[in-house]
């Protein structure tokens, strides 16, 4: 193993820490490898483009227009027994497991 | 060719047929075809039967619009009050939203009949509907072959006539590329023309909703029906000019022809077929202009990080707590998040969310997300060029016809590539419609992508709708098909 694929492992464990995810160590090497492809291929950013480029701004850069923001104005909201209508409701609130004892 | 959408809503306002027998037509035909197609996932008859009750009602009362008494399908990612929509992942297991999408909203009003939700790739993240978690739709032109995707079930169920049309989302390519697979028509709007209220994130910088139908006039005639400014969706905007104007003047286009869309690993009878459809318009008396994007090439990468960022935070929301799925053992609050969303995900979204927190995290931020960012700056500048000398651009949708099922699931990568002449349009916000041009092997159909500057979504339209009378191949490609 390669030093590059050692911390790409490395990282594998932290990205699925930060995602909420976890992987177990044979599917973490089937999944590192397809991984390790989609990186190579985001690489491709990296490839040459003729042509001038002096005049390309950020996309989030652009001027952003502020006045088509909506009044703020009361209007009703969803009823609670429909927003649980969903899942684990109980006496009008979201239900899960004790967090503090 | 006058689409389906015409046809029956002429029947309807004659009152050669009524709303409620036309929904059960459609119904029938639902239950004796879905079980080989895979097009719906889940379907909403009840709510179709009221729906038809509604539009009969507004025919009765001299109130009908065009697209008053229509049976058609939502995409799974498109909210209705209280009926099943799950992005086919098991994360959203029986997930049945509390309000309507906006464009639900709007075609309900107009009174158009649902009839159900459609198969697609879970989350969106596909491009063949192979990644669904009820199962890959099939294609209805050969039923061995996948329908593209995203949006595949919407795609394959307008062109077997179980939906007279359907609402899909494209991120990528995901109404156009379906609709090239299937032999239907598919517009993807400007970015903002439609307003994604209800339409389940992806990657909202670049998500809009478009019709597939079986026609250029049924395509524009929902379009015109769902556009529109929504206070509710912050990015929406009301367009200047909509598509009831499907004519223009083809001796004064001025067509470009970027030469990127040709390159290596587009088919020689998709390259044919749509030379050829680019000198029926040279014919008619349009000046045609070969054209450049150079940046063509970091397009595909560009969109990888770009939507896999968002969609790495938009997901983030599925933790188990306020709707579908929830893992059933675990002992504490944080392993309930982890085990939920490790278990609600299939491959493809985790592979996507992990990219997503790839390019995002600390040290990788700038030579990726923020190098992605800028570069979609310099593809956005480079169409904007392009648009100061040509009215439209013709394209291929996609790069093949529809592939076998299983063929390249096994590879992302792979299934990437087949996005390759839609992703471009999507990252610069810009309209595109794909219409049948010609069949290829195999009787598969190839789509021609007329991609036209922001805002001029009726132009788009009006040209393809030229393309398709024209050429006569619609009427063709969209034959009954025998199932």
């Amino acid at each position: 193993m390669t030093d590059t694929e050692k911390i790409t492992e490395k990282q594998l464990k932290t990205l699925s820490r930060l995602a909420r995810l976890s992987f177990t160590d044979e599917e973490m090497g089937a999944f590192g490898a397809g991984f390790k492809e989609m990186i190579d291929f985001c690489d491709g950013i990296n490839a040459e483009i003729e042509g001038d480029a002096s005049s390309i701004r950020e996309v989030g850069s652009r001027e952003i227009v502020l006045g088509e923001l909506r009044e703020d104005e009361v209007a009703p909201s969803l009823p609670n027994e429909k927003i649980l209508s969903n899942v684990h409701g109980e006496r009008g609130y979201f239900a899960v497991k004790r967090v503090v004892k | 060719m006058s689409g389906r959408i015409r046809q029956l809503s002429a029947l309807l306002q004659s009152r050669k047929i009524s709303a409620a027998e036309l929904t059960d037509r459609y119904i029938s035909r639902i239950e004796r075809i879905n079980p080989v197609l895979n097009a719906y996932v889940s379907n909403t008859f009840d709510e179709a039967k009221k729906n038809a009750e509604f539009a009969d009602k507004l025919i009765a009362e001299g109130r009908a619009t065009p697209l008053t008494g229509i049976p058609m399908a939502l995409k799974d990612n498109i909210c209705s009050d209280g009926h099943l929509t799950t992005c086919c992942s098991k994360i959203l297991q029986g997930f049945r939203p509390y309000y309507d999408a906006a464009v639900w909203e709007k075609l309900r009003a107009q009174g158009a009949v649902l009839l159900g939700k459609t198969n697609m790739d879970e989350f969106a993240m596909g491009s063949a509907s192979e990644t669904s978690v009820y199962g890959a739709p099939k294609n209805p032109v050969d039923i061995t072959r996948v329908t593209g995707g995203s949006s595949g079930g919407s795609a394959a169920a307008v062109k077997a006539d179980i939906a007279a049309y359907a609402l899909g989302s494209d991120t990528g390519g995901s109404v156009r590329q379906p609709a090239s697979f299937c032999g239907t028509v598919g517009f993807k709007p400007t970015y903002g023309a439609v307003s994604r209220y209800g339409l389940i994130a992806y990657a909202s910088s670049l998500d809009q909703i478009g019709p597939l139908a079986s026609s250029v006039e049924d395509a524009a005639l929902v379009y015109d029906a769902i556009r529109g400014k929504d206070v509710r969706d912050q990015t929406s905007v009301s367009t200047p000019r909509g598509a009831t104007e499907l004519e223009t003047d083809v001796k004064v286009l001025k067509i470009g022809v970027p030469e990127e869309f040709f390159s290596e690993g587009v088919s020689d009878e998709v390259k044919t077929a749509i030379e050829a459809a680019i000198c029926l318009f040279e014919r008619a008396g349009a000046k045609v202009k070969r054209v450049k994007i150079p940046a063509f090439k970091v397009a595909l990468p560009v969109y990888y990080i770009i939507s896999c960022a968002e969609a790495s935070s938009n997901l983030g929301r599925y933790d188990g707590i306020r709707y579908g799925y929830r893992a059933r053992e675990f002992s504490y609050i944080d392993e309930m998040i982890v085990k939920t969303r490790t278990e609600g995900f299939g491959k493809e979204v985790k592979r996507r969310i992990m990219l997503g927190t790839y390019v995002l995290s600390s040290g990788y931020f700038d030579a990726y997300y923020k190098k992605a960012c800028l570069l979609r700056g310099r593809i956005i500048s480079e169409f904007d060029e392009i648009f100061k000398s040509c009215d439209v651009l013709l394209t291929p949708t996609a790069p093949t016809t529809a592939f076998a099922l299983g063929d390249k699931s096994a590879d992302s990568v792979t299934t990437y590539l087949s996005d390759i002449c839609t992703v471009p349009a999507s990252i610069a916000g810009l309209p595109a419609v794909s219409l049948p041009c010609a069949l290829g092997k195999g009787g598969l159909p190839i789509g021609l992508q007329i991609i036209a500057n922001r805002f001029a979504d009726g132009l788009a339209l009006a040209c393809a709708n030229f393309f398709e009378r024209e050429a006569g191949v619609n009427a063709e490609l969209c034959r009954e098909v025998q199932l």
